[in-house]
């Protein structure tokens, strides 16, 4: 066994966990999964670009952790009058948090939902039909700490920031797993933010994070993910979303100015007339690696879904690109389209980036593309003639290609909020194209 | 105000020579057009003049006087000959998705500002500077929340040059074959914009093929630009000419 499962084993014994019997075996049992799929070598073809030799040497140290201070940025990040749900190190933080009540919406820690709430989530957890299921979902499946259970009630329409925040203070190595489960009943709509992020912290810590997502008839849920941790930080985030009839999933992932970070959303589209929109922006410099798989699996006919995924690579950072859409034999008429755009600024940044096409229906529309480039040099001109610096015109046209992605989210709060964590990879553009 | 000598140039990493030797002075207050045909030079002249790296100036120089000074441009960065008065209007205006047009032209307005040692203007304050200038030029505000050029049409872009114009008030203006692609109500007002625009302290170059815009801005001075070189320069009646008889009977 290897080291890293060996110690991961020794801190799911240690956790005191008060769960009841169903929880302990039904953990167990994800542990040993876990166990016999081991960690992911780039022989998997799913991991050929992210390669978790590093990780694999690593020590930690507990599940979650009560030190560290709170860090100025934290205050301007979040509105404390807004309705957040922060999570320091792997613990709910009462005095952070401010669980108000949005009529028609549950909300409450996955602590409390397994009491309260206990038979859904038991058949919630069970459900392991939805989109990927490696090692690391099996990882949090056995190690979950604590998360939060979001449940808009048939016909609850909100315009309410629902933030859920995952702060890390500690500078001890501790594994999170973080486990989040929204459900949207019928005729809802819903804005949720998920935050991870450390401010300044430069410890060295994995977030097993998983997020499943139950869109159901004629719901909409707006789902953003924003990520900026610390640069030593592991970051392993699955989302995944089933997808009902008329339904709508806006997701936007945002990873800036963080560690070695992989990112998985697979959305599956059960119902006719859905769409599913997977938009994201990673910004990253220095030696900073994002991994982005996306899965988007059309099961029914007439759905449309729409990914875009935009990056900025500064200095010498990494990221990969892989986006898979399935189109099942049924799924006539399907409208699906992909586009991975690439500004490489970093003299040695690099771009992996793999579209992957299964389409077994023969009366679709499926377009891909994917972009790797500098910046125009013919807009930089035009700016300079406008008595705008070289280095400045190369923000402006940086931070335009950024904003514009930002712009497309739906509430406003959500997009301060980005535009606030994108600034240190802005302030960082000018090494590039000089 | 600007004094181009003997200007030998060639695209860069390319030897062959496209202006081969021009000498051209436009003082305050006037107004000069060149004519030729296409591969003549014309907007070779232009982007150098704004300092396009993609030249290679070989010989030659190019003077601007401002303020009783004289600086040979060809040394300067792009921004540094934009802050101090020399502006072109593109033949092809570049799109810059995701930058507003008020947010481009208040940065582009406040460079100006900061090279002159003027107080920078807040967004508040510009977007009335603003304003009056659209005014003047009969111009809807609705574009100048969008980005930069982007799905505007052939005639919206130019206007929005000539708005770039009017915000930015330079001494020395070139327009690149301004007319091309725009229709004759779009050419009229972007030719408006000029007349209005133009008073005794600055200067046009109006680089064009056809006589067309020269109806509307109205030249002192037309010089004809064959293989690199001024071959002929007179009064505005030989816009006219070539409108009539083409350039066949001149480079003969």
């Amino acid at each position: 066994m290897s080291n890293l499962i060996e110690n991961f084993k020794t801190l799911k014994n240690r956790a005191e966990t008060g769960h009841p019997a169903w929880l302990n075996t039904f953990q167990d049992e994800r542990f040993a999964n876990f166990e016999k799929a081991g960690i992911p070598t780039v022989k998997n073809e799913e991991w050929k670009y992210t390669n978790l030799a590093q990780l694999s040497k690593e020590k930690f140290d507990a599940l979650t952790d009560s030190e560290g201070a709170i860090p100025e940025e934290y205050n301007t990040y979040v509105n404390k009058d807004e309705l957040n749900i922060v999570f320091t190190n792997g613990t709910l933080n009462n005095e952070l948090s401010n669980i108000t009540e949005i009529s028609g919406v549950e909300i409450k820690t996955l602590k409390n939902a397994l009491v309260e709430n206990e038979e859904e989530i038991k058949a919630i957890l069970a459900k392991n039909d939805i989109g990927n299921t490696d090692a690391f979902i099996e990882l949090n499946n056995a190690l979950i700490n604590d998360g939060v259970f979001i449940k808009a009630k048939k016909g609850t329409v909100s315009e309410e920031l629902i933030h859920i925040v995952h702060l890390t203070t500690t500078d001890k190595p501790i594994v999170n797993n973080i486990r989040t489960i929204i459900v949207l009943e019928e005729s809802t709509e819903i804005n949720v933010l998920e935050s991870y992020v450390a401010f300044g912290n430069n410890a060295k810590y994995l977030s097993n994070s998983l997020t499943d997502c139950f869109v159901n008839d004629n719901a909409t849920l707006h789902y953003v993910k924003a990520q900026t941790e610390s640069e030593a930080s592991y970051h392993i985030g699955n989302t995944r979303v089933s997808v009902e009839r008329n339904a709508n999933f806006k997701g936007f992932t945002l990873t800036t100015n963080s560690g070695f970070t992989r990112n998985e959303l697979d959305i599956v589209i059960n119902g006719e007339g859905s769409d599913g929109t997977l938009h994201s922006l990673y910004s990253i410099f220095n030696e900073q690696h994002v991994d982005n798989h996306t899965s988007v699996d059309h099961r029914v006919p007439n759905c449309t879904s729409n990914q875009l995924y935009k990056g900025i690579l500064n200095d010498a950072s990494h990221a990969v690109f892989n986006g898979k859409i399935f189109v099942r034999d049924i799924a006539q008429q399907t409208n699906s389209y992909q586009l991975n755009k690439n500004l490489l600024l970093g003299k040695k940044a690099h771009v992996d980036t793999k579209p992957q096409l299964e389409i077994f229906a023969d009366d679709v529309r499926c377009t891909h593309g994917a972009t790797i480039g500098q910046l125009e040099e013919d807009e930089i001109f035009y700016l300079q003639t406008r008595g705008v610096s070289r280095k400045d015109a190369i923000r402006i046209i940086a931070t335009g290609f950024a904003e514009e992605s930002v712009e497309e989210i739906k509430l406003k709060a959500i997009q301060s909020k980005l535009l606030y964590l994108l600034q240190p990879s802005i302030d960082n553009l000018s090494h590039g194209q000089l | 105000m600007i004094e181009i000598k003997n200007l030998h140039a060639h695209v860069e990493g390319d030897g062959t020579e496209i202006l081969k030797g021009i000498d051209l002075t436009i003082n305050a207050g006037e107004i000069h057009a060149i004519m030729g045909p296409n591969g003549s030079g014309k907007s070779t002249l232009s982007k150098i003049i704004a300092g396009n790296p993609e030249y290679e100036v070989t010989e030659g120089s190019i003077v601007f006087e401002r303020d009783f000074k004289k600086i040979d441009i060809l040394e300067l960065e792009p921004e540094e000959r934009a802050r101090m008065g020399i502006f072109m209007a593109f033949q092809y205006p570049v799109e810059v998705p995701g930058v507003t047009t008020s947010l481009f032209l208040r940065t582009a307005f406040n460079e100006v500002c900061k090279a002159h040692g003027v107080d920078e203007m807040d967004a508040l304050d510009f977007n009335e500077y603003l304003k009056s200038k659209m005014a003047m030029l009969d111009m809807d505000d609705k574009f100048i929340n969008r980005p930069v050029n982007v799905d505007f049409s052939g005639g919206e872009k130019k206007r929005n040059e000539i708005l770039q114009m009017a915000v930015l008030n330079p001494m020395f203006n070139v327009l690149d074959e301004t007319d091309s692609g725009l229709d004759i109500d779009s050419m009229r007002i972007v030719a408006d914009g000029v007349n209005k625009l133009k008073n005794d302290n600055n200067a046009f170059l109006v680089i064009t093929h056809y006589q067309r815009l020269l109806n509307y801005i109205v030249p002192d001075y037309v010089h004809i630009l064959h293989d690199g070189k001024i071959i002929r320069s007179e009064g505005k009646e030989l816009a006219l000419q070539v409108e009539e008889k083409g350039y066949d009977w001149l480079l003969s």
